[in-house]
């Protein structure tokens, strides 16, 4: 029975895949390629064809054929063909065929000649994943790559999204992909950002499948959502599958999310009893929750540090609390499992934590169930507000997870099943950089300042690591950061980190031996010396996207300017003030006596989307401060 | 070169190493060292290498000699910020039939708990190894249970079949040394040049040892054999960590190491075989190398077309430039540095692909066949270490020299944009030595001696509202229209225009053009008309401006207090602007900066900025920036950074204009 069902099946496959070759009729010719294809574009995807069979849950075949051509150096990468494998991943065919632009074959990789290397991710000490993939030194532009490859993979917890347009300068002439599902396992998918293309849908029971056509070059925009927010991707997934020879089954975030506790992360995390002593001492002097939670992460913070370390299953079940507490090192899953099973001593429920983790914003899909995220953090509910801990981090303050994972939905895991929730939000009001100086100028064109500058909310994330860095480093980095002032001097540097308030403090004192201008009798000075908007947002003819501002905050000075003696105060500019739904600007100088002037300066930017008509308006907001925060007054001498 | 001579040329001091009672057996980690909060020879140190003990020598394991290279290492981790030195690479050459090996890996983690020192052994879940290429095995490894403060052992041996190759040397690292003893032990069969490099002083004592190797004949007897060793040590202490500088060039130039190269073997009963030890030898064995002197008597793959394209054609410098042309046009580079062919220049001319060997040797080949007195060059490029001595292991390129006459051209096909003595910056910035076949040979540098040329100038008028309008035009000479073409060539119209926008900080900008970027040995020029509404101030009557508008220099590259290593340009540069703004009716010119003059020490540059008013209503200015030198050593840093302070305040002065 078992033997002629797969008879058939290899009937069907040999068919469906007769089929795909069958569309083979694809000009290879590069230089008749439409030019709104080729308008903005380095590279064409002349035609990709992805063909997904799920055998079983255990068994996933994906067969790849993509023809891209490219235009010239630096649509290269877009040809850069490669495969990844892994002790759970075989690659079964894999070819390349270069073609130049009148569509002759130039070279043929077949599968042993390409080169084969472990996988670097960046981060991880080790990983098993490996690649193979080819080099090709392009002679001439335009060439064609056709790209043949056929993986066979044994765990179905990740089919491959369809994802037709990779990257900006990147149009798509045709890209098609379909999944065949005969054995008909509940297959559940999500397409995002379909509206404004031509996409063809088809699905069955037995099979699923997109295609789109003719998708034009788009060129990146300052400001504008993410990639993945921009461009068409469906997600899909099987409600039973297996993962690194784990199975499971899921529907929702509730189920998944119970899989994934009960499976990849339940029981591991006992702990040495003489451990818990110490954590049982540890806090036995504090008494709310939120104390306890605090000592124990700094303790965590202090006892460990992170190695990522990505091996089989090990890249997605935790290692043991036992052994991080053993080694004192573990990726962001150990980590995190590690400090969930010191709070559990105390009796505090805490849960781990799904999340994509980087400054550019990615949500978890908030309804479609599948594997998602790149990093772990800790989720502790408490009465008002929860806390949230990134446990990779040994400087980061307690409860306080920056811009790497705040606001975005995260995948919490709970015993009962996954929840969706919403990481933390630093509002405006949060994020601020309040900078107050005493500044001397001299009528030899020299400047001499003390600076206080104290950072909360994200701005302290941005400003926090200064602290780390040598006392050279940081001299250059403040030079750096006043690069307009010419010849700078940082002549002392006191920073102060108050973790319990998350407050930065920079004491500087810096000097300039020509901060001023002479101009015969007068002396041209500019008052704000020390936060001069540096943006410097292109104009677009046309833009094609939302504008974006991630993150708002609030920026405030205030300086005391002591003028020489030998000049006198003319008249002052009067009061600026701009007021936009971005945000609102003031700058001000006021004669305090006759050889003193009050500079004060507010900046409030609101984060948020807006409509992409609202662009220019915008960059003609942050232009206008750019202009007014580097206009200067004209003393004249007595 | 003199200069460059002078700066690398390594002084051998005698250090006084201060010797305290340590001790430097693992396992022998002492409380003091466990206490130490900072270090007290750098207290930004994260970090300290408290001991580096590296022995290489040769064992002679079934009947051949083997490399075996002991590494011992103690590492105090101050902070967290130090831990990244907790975890070691090892990289093991794996050849077709013999590979390098790892043994007796033995590391423990030493911290203080209270009053007791607590060790943790490193096990081996903390040790992987994975084939990191087709050539390389990787072993590493990450120390447990660290606290700041922890001090880290870790030992190894590692043991290579492949005796040619001792691995350089490191005396330096990013972070300080305390101590660190080399010891490399080379049996008398084997004669190794010694080289080093940095700006640190090495101290390398050398003496000899009696030894006995035990082997055992094919029909069992055993055999004896003495034999002298060649001892060199190097003892030193309190290196400071080294730390990269901008326009620096290479770094590995100036990282203290020590390379062995083998210069010849000599066994009982058998003659001296050379590898390399005079430049005769290098040319001899580079020449006789398969890879490099047959490839360049080949000439049947391109016979045809180097007849043809030169037909009639009889002046060495005409043919040297078809040549040229057709191997720049017709080869690709692959990006690799070599000095020797890999596939051979037949297979790449009929790929029309290639490393550098076999582009440059294939172009040497065909000059050589149309009877141009042409040679290789061989090079250390900007990623290789600089060799002064007879050695081909300081190489890693090869470009082509031409003679005629009193003409000499360096030519370098690899690149799509060179031209006759317009080197890529990877050659500049790196230093040459043509060999004949002959032996005779010369050190070259490939820096040029003039500068190259920019000329800037703007035409444009200002109104009462503080808008300027005008045009302005750029055009670039020699390296830096070299430099252009390389890294703008191939970008579209749309990339140029926002590429001038974001370094200008314009917002509009029309009728842009550029050209010469195909013609080469033109100059690049480029122009475009400008609207600028944020440039001059208006505050009351008067208007206020540096009348260098955006083409002045804002920012200082130089901003450090002070430098170690020298600084290298790679070529000189003599920038010009001229301006001339027309002012607006009923204004008044009232102040204007006054002209100035500044020159460098030594003919190394100069600034000359000069005002004028013309007919009332025109402001000229014109400035030249000229940085004559190339190559400029660490001592004339602070007057070089001066030099640029002061260039920018000048080009911020500003004039004043008045209503009437």
């Amino acid at each position: 029975m078992q033997k002629t069902i797969q008879l058939i099946l290899v009937a069907v496959f040999l068919c469906a895949s007769i089929k795909i070759s069958a569309q083979d009729n694809i000009n290879l010719q590069s230089i008749i390629i439409d030019s709104t294809l080729t308008k903005d574009a380095n590279a064409v995807v002349r035609s990709e064809e992805v063909l997904i069979e799920i055998n079983s849950i255990n068994s996933v075949r994906v067969k790849t054929k993509r023809i891209v051509t490219v235009l010239n150096k630096f649509g290269k990468g877009y040809a850069d063909s490669f495969e990844w494998y892994s002790p759970s991943t075989k690659i079964k065919k894999l070819q390349a065929t270069i073609y130049d632009g009148f569509g002759k074959e130039v070279k043929k990789y077949k599968k042993k000649d390409f080169s084969d290397r472990s996988v670097y991710d960046g981060i991880s000490l080790m990983n098993d994943d490996r690649m193979k993939y080819f080099e090709y030194t392009p002679v001439d532009y335009p060439y064609t790559l056709v790209f043949e490859s056929e993986v066979e993979k044994s765990s179905s917890a990740f089919i491959q999204s369809w994802k037709p347009v990779i990257g900006y300068r990147l149009s798509v002439e045709e890209s098609s992909y379909k999944i065949l599902n005969p054995t008909k396992i509940p297959l559940r998918s999500k397409e995002t950002n379909f509206g404004g293309y031509a996409i063809g849908v088809n699905k069955l029971d037995s099979e699923i499948s997109y295609s789109i056509k003719g998708v034009k070059a788009e060129l990146p925009e300052v400001n504008s959502p993410s990639f993945y927010e921009i461009f068409p991707k469906a997600m899909l997934a099987l409600e039973n599958f297996a993962l690194e020879g784990v199975e499971g089954s899921a529907t929702d975030w509730k189920s998944f999310g119970k899989w994934r506790y009960d499976n990849l992360l339940v029981g591991r995390d006992q702990l040495p009893e003489e451990t818990i002593q110490k954590i049982n001492k540890l806090v036995s002097n504090v008494n709310t929750k939120e104390e306890k939670v605090k000592l124990i992460y700094e303790y965590v913070q202090n006892k460990t540090r992170y190695i990522s370390i990505q091996l089989g299953i090990g890249g997605w079940v935790p290692f043991p609390a036992s052994d991080v507490d053993r080694l004192g090192y573990g990726d962001c899953k150990a980590l995190t499992n590690y400090t969930k099973a010191l709070l559990s001593t105390q009796g505090i429920q805490s849960y781990y934590t799904v999340v994509y983790g980087d400054r550019n914003k990615e949500d978890i899909d908030f309804d479609f169930a599948s594997m998602q995220g790149n990093h772990i953090i800790l989720n502790v509910p408490n009465e008002e507000e929860d806390i949230w801990l990134e446990c990779t981090n040994q400087t980061l303050p307690f409860n306080f997870i920056g811009d790497f994972t705040d606001n975005r939905n995260v995948l919490v895991l709970k015993p009962e099943g996954g929840e969706i929730k919403r990481t933390k939000k630093y509002g405006p009001e949060e994020n601020i950089l309040h900078t107050t100086a005493t500044v001397n100028l001299t009528a030899d064109k020299a400047m001499n300042a003390t600076i206080r500058r104290k950072s909360k909310g994200l701005v302290y994330n941005w400003k926090y690591g200064i602290q780390f860095k040598t006392p050279k480093d940081q001299q250059l980095h403040y030079k750096e950061h006043w690069g307009y002032i010419n010849n700078l001097e940082i002549n002392s540097i006191k920073h102060g980190d108050d973790k319990d308030a998350i407050k930065f403090t920079e004491d500087l004192e810096v000097s300039c031996s020509s901060y001023t201008k002479k101009a015969g009798s007068r002396l041209l000075v500019a008052p704000n010396l020390f936060s001069c908007d540096q943006s410097n947002l292109p104009k677009y003819e046309n833009r094609q996207t939302p504008l974006v501002i991630s993150r708002g905050y609030i920026n405030t000075d205030e300086y005391v300017i002591n003028i020489p003696k030998e000049y006198a105060i003319g008249n002052l500019p009067e009061k600026k003030s701009i007021e936009t739904e971005f945000g609102s600007y003031t700058y001000e100088l006021e004669k305090i006596n006759e050889s003193q002037i009050k500079f004060k300066r507010f900046l409030k930017i609101i984060d948020g989307t807006f409509p992409k008509e609202k662009y220019e308006e915008y960059r003609k907001f942050r232009s206008e401060i750019k202009k007014i925060d580097k206009s200067k007054i004209v003393l004249k001498q007595q | 070169m003199k200069i460059l001579n002078k700066v690398i040329l390594v002084i051998t001091l005698i250090l006084t190493t201060n010797t305290f009672a340590q001790d430097y057996k693992f396992g022998k980690v002492s409380k003091e060292e466990l206490l130490e909060k900072s270090y007290p020879l750098d207290s930004a140190a994260n970090a300290v290498v408290l001991y580096e003990n590296k022995k290489v020598h040769f064992a002679y394991i079934n009947n051949q000699f083997q490399l075996v290279t002991d590494v011992f290492k103690r590492i105090k981790l101050y902070n967290k910020n130090g831990f990244d030195e907790a975890s070691e690479q090892i990289y093991l050459y794996q050849g077709s039939n013999d590979r390098e090996k790892v043994s007796g890996l033995k590391a423990m983690t030493y911290s203080l708990a209270g009053d007791e020192i607590i060790e943790t052994k490193l096990k081996k879940d903390g040790i992987f190894e994975s084939e990191y290429s087709e050539y390389y095995n990787e072993v590493k490894f990450t120390m447990p249970a660290l606290q700041e403060g922890s001090v880290i052992e870790y030992k190894y041996k590692i043991t290579s079949p492949y005796i040619r190759n001792i691995d350089k040397i490191y005396l330096q690292q990013d972070i300080p040394i305390k101590k660190i003893d080399i010891e490399v032990e080379t049996p008398e069969y084997y004669n190794f040049k010694k080289y080093t490099r940095g700006y640190l002083p090495i101290s390398l004592k050398e003496s000899t040892k009696n030894n006995k190797l035990k082997g055992r004949r094919v029909e069992g007897s055993v055999y004896v054999i003495d034999y002298i060793s060649n001892m060199y040590s190097i003892n030193s202490s309190d290196i400071p960590a080294f730390k990269e500088e901008p326009y620096c060039g290479n770094l590995e130039n100036y990282l203290s190491s020590i390379v062995f190269e083998l210069q010849f073997t000599r066994f009982p009963n058998s003659g001296t075989k050379s590898y390399s030890s005079t430049w005769e030898d290098v040319a001899k064995s580079i020449y006789d190398n398969p890879r490099f002197g047959d490839e360049l008597k080949k000439k049947n793959y391109f016979k045809e077309d180097i007849d043809q394209l030169i037909t009639g054609i009889n002046d060495p410098l005409k043919k040297t430039t078809l040549i040229f042309d057709f191997v720049k046009k017709k080869m690709t580079w692959n990006d690799k540095y070599r000095v020797v062919t890999s596939d051979g220049v037949k297979k790449a001319y009929k790929d029309a692909v290639g490393n550098s060997a076999e582009i440059n040797l294939m172009l040497v080949a065909m000059l050589k066949y149309a009877k141009v007195n042409a040679n290789p060059v061989l090079v250390s490029s900007n990623k290789r270490t600089i060799s002064l001595f007879p050695t081909l292991e300081g190489f890693d390129y090869v470009i082509a020299r031409v003679k005629s006459g009193n003409t000499t051209m360096y030519l370098d096909a690899t690149d799509k944009y060179g031209e006759p003595n317009v080197l890529p910056d990877r050659v500049i910035h790196g230093s040459g030595r043509v060999l004949a076949e002959n032996g005779t040979s010369q050190l070259v540098n490939f820096r040029p001696g003039k500068a190259s040329r920019v000329q800037r100038s703007i035409m444009c008028q200002i109104d009462s509202g503080g808008v300027i309008k005008g045009k302005q035009s750029t055009s670039r000479s020699s390296y830096l229209a070299h430099s252009f073409r390389v890294r703008h060539g191939e970008k579209d119209k749309e990339t140029q225009i926002k590429r001038i926008k974001e370094r200008y900080e314009l917002d509009d900008l029309n009728a842009y053009e550029l050209k010469g970027v195909n013609e080469l040995g033109k100059s690049v020029a480029e122009r475009f008309e400008f609207t600028l509404e944020n440039e001059a101030e208006v505050v009351d009557n008067e208007i206020f401006f540096s009348p260098l508008l955006f083409l002045r220099d804002k920012e200082n590259i130089f901003k450090s207090e002070e430098r170690k290593y020298p600084i290298d340009f790679g070529y000189g540069y003599a920038n010009t602007m001229m301006v001339s703004i027309k002012i607006p009716e009923g204004y008044e010119v009232v102040e204007i900066p006054e002209g100035s003059a500044f020159k460098l020490p030594e003919n190394m540059g100069k600034f000359v900025y000069r005002t004028n008013v013309i007919m009332g209503n025109t402001i000229q200015v014109s400035v030249t920036e000229t940085l004559n030198a190339p190559f400029i050593p660490a001592e004339y840093y602070l007057t070089i950074k001066e030099f640029y302070n002061q260039i920018i305040q000048k080009e911020s002065d500003q004039v004043v204009l008045k209503k009437v």
